[in-house]
């Protein structure tokens, strides 16, 4: 059902009066198809709430949800579980991984190796953020958390995040991208296990995850090998690697040659080109330049 | 707007069209004789919401938590570039370890329009078949469409797999459990149902563009969590039988124009609603529009139509109520009465008329019945 909630508001209003109208007048059949009808409507007004409340954060930038992340630009909101802020955290997480990762990837790499966790639905706010600070003052900041970008249409890759610094080949996903990013950061987990003192049970399942998945890396959980499972993810990277680094190499190409500095972060949208080039003329170049 | 639109727009009235998905259409090829089911969803009627005012709501519906727990299970299978997919069909199909690409759907460039999305699902489908060597692998959430009783309904399946020199396979992600190898054969043979209207909308799409329906597999791929934990597993699922039905239903689909010509004229499902949308119809007199278009109620009904009780109600009395086994078994009689008075011998059908033998057989069951029990029917 695609009614706003707001029409649906009016009308659990109206079926409300409706109902004790057909029960003043004694018309049983109809009170209790009407009152269905209103446990529909209450069903449907729940829904688009919920509806709502998902594609908030996608929403458009000035959206009232968003009013409190419009502080200063160097605080945003922290996770109730670490006193880091939440970008410092998913920067510690994608700084580990060294690839583009999904935020609950990052949640559950900084439970295992940083001992805290954050709640990934901040996540995309805490992008649009970055965003809109860039956009501000482009560069003032030295990381930006930001997007990956698709390799055909250099639009934002869905639910990927990646680090400003990072060189554009690694921020830019071809087909076999998400594969490559997954065997090296299989590398990177297994190498940060190595290192950890004492095993960690959270680090030890997160890195059975990527065992699981990649051949000959490891029998079972309970006797995996760090070294092993880095070597047989090398092995398959191998196999990937040269026809991936060519994709990306001539995505980024494009990407530096057709996309501003802001573009190159957080990507194009098509069907909203119409109202980006209004856009940045509106700002006169500001992006550019630094 | 054609006759047959504006007759279907009519019967729909003001309510917003209900379009069609794998389900309804795998529900539609479930019981390919049923006139209600045919006329409500070529029309877009909200079936749901008009069984609900008439007095039989719908005994099932998608409970908020099984969607909840589908798209985690979904979300798990799929996450890091579909790792654990990979894994079960490198394992399964034995898929070779350079095939890994894959291909997000879900939206193109950010814009998630049905069209766009559309557009870019046949363009990379026909360049994997006429491209091989840098055809990609898995496609996540293609967008395709199939043609319903002369309208596009668009389909999303899971995801569709291209093996190198090999067929596509459509791989459809069920939430259900896979207890010990056996799983519920209910929500299986739905699932198979489903993955047949992704197979033919597939082979439809690649035959616009010249390519042979071979290079679709007619085995989808079912995963489903194994025992009680949430390790995917894999089932190859065959679907020939389901296609062959469902394209005999799509087929006798596109004649809505001769069930609609059997229906009074001014026949509308509108519920007349004020400008709040505060329906004013009475609901006894929905009902009646309502059973102006013949049902063909079967106990299977129950588990797939939003319609089901109140079907159920108007068949009351009906041999087919009872199943089509137990209408077969007596004969073709159409009442439950009429049976009974058969078989105690209360009414005797002319002789050689098409009740007689029907009559003799349910005479000779009342009397091993009462041999056997002591007692008349």
């Amino acid at each position: 059902m695609s009614e706003s909630a707001e029409i649906l508001e009016q009308r659990i209003g109206r079926l409300r009066a409706a109902v004790r109208q057909a029960v003043l007048a004694a018309d049983k059949d109809r009170a209790s198809a009407l009152r269905r009808e209103l446990k529909q409507a209450e069903q449907a007004w729940e829904d688009a709430l919920a509806q709502a409340e998902t594609t908030l954060p996608a929403g458009l930038p000035d959206s009232p949800g968003t009013a409190p992340s419009q502080g200063p630009p160097d605080g945003p909101r922290t996770a109730p579980a670490s006193l880091l802020p939440l970008r410092e955290q998913i920067y510690q997480a994608l700084s580990l991984l060294t690839v583009p990762a999904a935020p609950k990837l990052l949640a559950t790499v900084h439970e295992a190796f940083f001992a805290s966790t954050f709640p990934t639905a901040k996540v995309t706010s805490l992008k649009r953020d970055e965003e809109r600070s860039f956009r501000t003052a482009p560069f003032a900041r030295p990381y930006y958390v930001c997007a990956a970008l698709t390799a055909d249409l250099l639009a934002p890759a869905r639910g990927l995040l990646a680090v400003s610094t990072w060189p554009m080949e690694r921020r830019v996903i071809g087909p076999l991208s998400p594969r490559v990013d997954f065997l090296s950061a299989a590398i990177q987990v297994a190498a940060a296990v190595e290192r950890l003192p004492s095993p960690v049970p959270a680090a030890s399942r997160l890195l059975w995850r990527f065992a699981a998945s990649i051949p000959g890396a490891a029998q079972d959980a309970a006797r995996m090998d760090p070294r092993q499972i880095a070597q047989a993810a090398e092995a398959e990277l191998q196999v990937h690697q040269s026809a991936d680094s060519e994709t990306r190499r001539a995505a980024a190409m494009r990407a530096r040659a057709q996309l501003d500095d802001a573009e190159q972060l957080f990507g194009t949208r098509l069907g909203a080109a119409a109202q980006r080039v209004g856009h940045m003329a509106g700002r006169g170049g500001q992006g550019r330049g630094e | 707007m054609t006759g047959t639109e504006a007759w279907l727009a009519r019967l729909r009235g003001r309510a917003l069209p209900v379009r069609h998905n794998a389900r309804t259409i795998a529900a539609l090829a479930g019981n390919p004789g049923c006139a209600r089911r045919a006329v409500l969803d070529a029309a877009g009627a909200d079936k749901h919401r008009l069984a609900a005012y008439t007095g039989f709501p719908a005994p099932f519906g998608l409970s908020r938590f099984a969607i909840t727990r589908g798209n985690a299970f979904e979300a798990q299978v799929k996450a890091s570039g579909a790792a654990e997919l990979l894994r079960i069909l490198r394992e399964h199909l034995s898929l070779p370890i350079p095939e890994a690409s894959y291909d997000d759907l879900s939206e193109v460039g950010g814009n998630a329009s049905p069209e766009l999305r559309h557009a870019r699902t046949r363009g990379l489908l026909a360049r994997a078949v006429t491209h091989p060597a840098e055809a990609g692998t898995m496609f996540d959430h293609p967008l395709l469409t199939l043609r319903v009783g002369g309208r596009a309904a668009y389909l999303e399946p899971d995801l569709i797999a291209f093996q190198l020199g090999g067929q596509f396979r459509v791989i459809e992600v069920k939430s259900f459990p896979v207890v010990d190898g056996r799983a519920d054969g209910d929500k299986v043979a739905a699932a198979a149902i489903q993955s047949a209207v992704y197979v033919l909308a597939l082979r439809d799409a690649l035959a616009e563009q010249g390519i042979p329906p071979e290079a679709v597999s007619h085995e989808t791929i079912l995963i489903c969590p194994e025992n009680f934990s949430n390790r995917p597993v894999a089932a190859s699922l065959d679907v020939r039988k389901q296609l062959t039905v469902l394209r005999r239903q799509l087929s006798r689909l596109a004649r809505i124009e001769d069930l609609l010509a059997q229906l009074p004229p001014g026949l509308t499902f509108d519920l007349d609603p004020d400008d709040a949308g505060v329906p004013r119809r009475r609901p006894a007199e929905l009902a009646e529009a309502l059973r102006q278009v013949e049902a063909r109620y079967a106990p299977e009904c129950l588990n797939t139509c939003e319609m089901c009780l109140f079907c159920r109600d108007e068949a009351r009395g009906g041999t087919a109520a009872l199943g089509r086994e137990v209408r077969d078994d007596l004969g073709g009689v159409e009442h439950v009465a009429t049976a009974l008075r058969l078989a105690r011998g209360t009414s005797v059908p002319e002789r050689g008329s098409e009740l007689a033998e029907a009559a003799d057989l349910l005479r000779t069951a009342a009397r091993l019945r009462a041999d056997a029990l002591g007692e008349a029917v």
